[in-house]
């Protein structure tokens, strides 16, 4: 019985988020794979069984029946332009949508990332707190009867985010690529009326999007294009109209979805970038001040991004009066999405998550972001207390990580729902085993 | 969700013998060296709560349970804390270890007052303890 005393599980953990799939070893402190969640598809224009073509895995057949279908995973997946190839994301509003890309996904991150047999090893994976009943039973399914695992557990990001920075009790502000959300967790246990969440990420990309292609009275409207359609480009001096060539075969064979995608990565970089939020509230002055910074994008184009860089990361924080009366269904902004979980709690518990306030996800990583949210909720709230780990991978690959430390313990054998549980009971034994 | 972390016999038996007994005043808790259970590492008698305080390690996670004694004009009274101990320099897979291990260990001690999460210093003090333990009417 005390046979689990030595911590060798070699369970392996998975973690889909809505902008990468993280896999790797349970006990790692890092993912061994990351790989982008979405992924690119087209019909096979030959449509006979033309298996040569596959390049060390990278392609993988989705449906076998009636129309052939390619599909595109792994970081050589969307990224490499197809004549044709439309891009498409599983993931939405955190949950996953569209289950049939799913295996391939995983498949591409266990066997030809990692080498390695998921058949040989339990499996941790992590879920939303908001996922649904029958997402997670379909997850435990795949995962028993597609990749054959001997054993499974499922445990929501909020939790693991709490528990991995020591707390059992705390309100998780997890700041993803397309969702932001808040969940108060008490005592090991997510409060679920409390549990609020808006595609504010998303806002924000829009709005840069909007302010880069738009002129003003410094510079004209930026192109956004993608390095995979630039033939070729000449360098020129910061704010100079750029000077390349687009790649003419590959024009009529790029999809709307692929530009969506690519428009989106080039203002995801920009923001990665140089932009920024100030940590009093906006104020001209005090960006001016801040100094410029330089960008270059794929064409060339370079320019010195002065105070504007700092306009976008407003957008977590405050909308303009005009965009909120042009829109009510605005996803609500981080002051926001606290008010209202709190607003759910319990008077009683409000000062315990106020005081363990934990940051987590990727997009926490903005620059100015922690600083102008400790600003903020000081301004509120009399005892509060942020904790965001100042380790940038901790703090985008949280839930992975709490998760790698779970399935890594010896103890924890007991909870793991085992092939033969799982064979006896059917579903039902998901949401009483991962509670 | 929890680490599947058991309870040793000596944690249950020592926290009677504080609670009924009134043999320590405070008693510390921690984890097994092979990580499989919750174990006793400290009792004291001493009750200068400095004392206590000396024993939570700067970068080490701890359980304890603390009997505060206070007078607010109503006579003496007595209350038992139970303190999560969880610094922000302590490494991650014991911060996870102790925060997913802990309602194993809360769950068998019966008859705690108040609970302190606590991640630093300040958030142990004398005084912010005692105005969380005689704020709370249960």
């Amino acid at each position: 019985m005390v046979n689990y005393g030595g911590d060798e599980v070699s369970a392996l953990v998975l973690d889909i988020g809505t902008s990468t799939t993280r896999a790797g070893y349970a006990g790692d402190d890092t993912p061994k794979a990351i790989i982008p969640t979405c992924y690119g598809f087209k019909k096979d224009p030959s449509a006979e069984e033309d298996v040569s073509m596959s390049e060390a895995g990278q392609e993988n057949d989705a449906s076998p029946k009636k129309d052939k279908i390619i599909t595109y995973v792994g970081n050589n997946g969307p990224t490499i332009w197809h004549d044709g190839m439309e891009i498409a994301h599983p993931v939405r509003d955190g949950l996953i949508e569209d289950f049939s890309p799913i295996p391939a996904l995983i498949g591409h991150a266990f066997r030809d990332i990692m080498r390695c047999e998921p058949k040989e090893h339990p499996i941790f994976v992590t879920e939303p707190a908001w996922n649904t009943a029958a997402n997670r039973e379909r997850m435990a399914e795949i995962m028993f009867e597609e990749f054959e695992v001997p054993a499974f557990y499922i445990a929501n990001t909020g939790v693991l985010n709490a528990f991995a920075a020591g707390k059992g009790s705390a309100l998780v502000i997890d700041i993803g690529h397309d969702t932001a959300s808040v969940t108060p967790v008490i005592d090991g246990f997510v409060l679920r009326k409390g549990l609020v969440h808006s595609a504010l990420p998303q806002l924000v990309r829009a709005h840069a999007h909007h302010h880069l292609t738009s002129q003003n009275s410094a510079r004209p409207g930026i192109q956004l294009l993608p390095h995979q359609l630039i033939a070729s480009k000449m360098p020129v001096e910061p704010a100079v109209p750029p000077n390349f060539t687009l790649r003419s075969d590959r024009e009529s064979g790029t999809t709307e979805t692929f530009r969506k995608w690519y428009e989106d990565r080039e203002v995801e970089e920009w923001i990665q970038g140089v932009a920024g939020v100030l940590d009093q509230g906006w104020n001209e002055q005090f960006a001016a001040q801040r100094g410029a910074r330089h960008y270059e994008f794929p064409t060339g184009y370079n320019y010195y991004f002065g105070a504007e860089r700092y306009l976008v990361g407003e957008q977590y924080f405050s909308h303009s009066p005009q965009l909120v009366a042009s829109n009510p269904n605005l996803p609500k902004t981080i002051p926001n999405l606290i008010t209202q979980s709190l607003s759910a709690c319990d008077p009683d518990l409000r000062q315990v998550l106020m005081g363990n306030v934990v940051l987590t996800g990727g997009g926490s990583l903005f620059a100015g972001l922690s600083e102008r949210l400790s600003n903020e909720l000081a301004r509120n709230f009399a005892h509060v207390k942020i904790h965001a780990p100042g380790n940038p991978t901790e703090r985008r690959y949280g839930g992975w990580l709490g998760g790698s430390i779970l399935a890594s313990l010896g103890t924890f054998h007991q909870l793991w729902i085992s092939r033969e549980e799982w064979q006896e009971h059917g579903k039902k034994i998901v949401a009483q085993r991962c509670k | 969700m929890s680490s599947g972390v058991g309870v040793a016999q000596s944690v249950l038996d020592t926290f009677q013998e504080l609670k009924i007994g009134k043999k320590h005043k405070y008693i510390i808790f921690g984890l097994s060296a092979d990580n499989t259970e919750i174990v006793v590492s400290k009792t004291n008698t001493d009750t200068n709560y400095e004392t206590f305080l000396a024993e939570l390690p700067e970068n080490e996670c701890r359980w304890a349970i603390y009997d505060l004694e206070y007078n607010k004009g109503e006579g003496i009274r007595n209350k038992l804390l139970f303190i999560t101990w969880s610094p922000d320099d302590a490494k991650i897979k014991q911060k996870m270890l102790f925060a997913s291990s802990k309602e194993a260990l809360r769950r068998s001690l019966v008859g705690i007052a108040t609970e302190i999460q606590g991640t630093d210093y300040s958030e142990v003090a004398y005084e912010s303890v005692l105005e969380k333990a005689t704020r709370q009417t249960h």
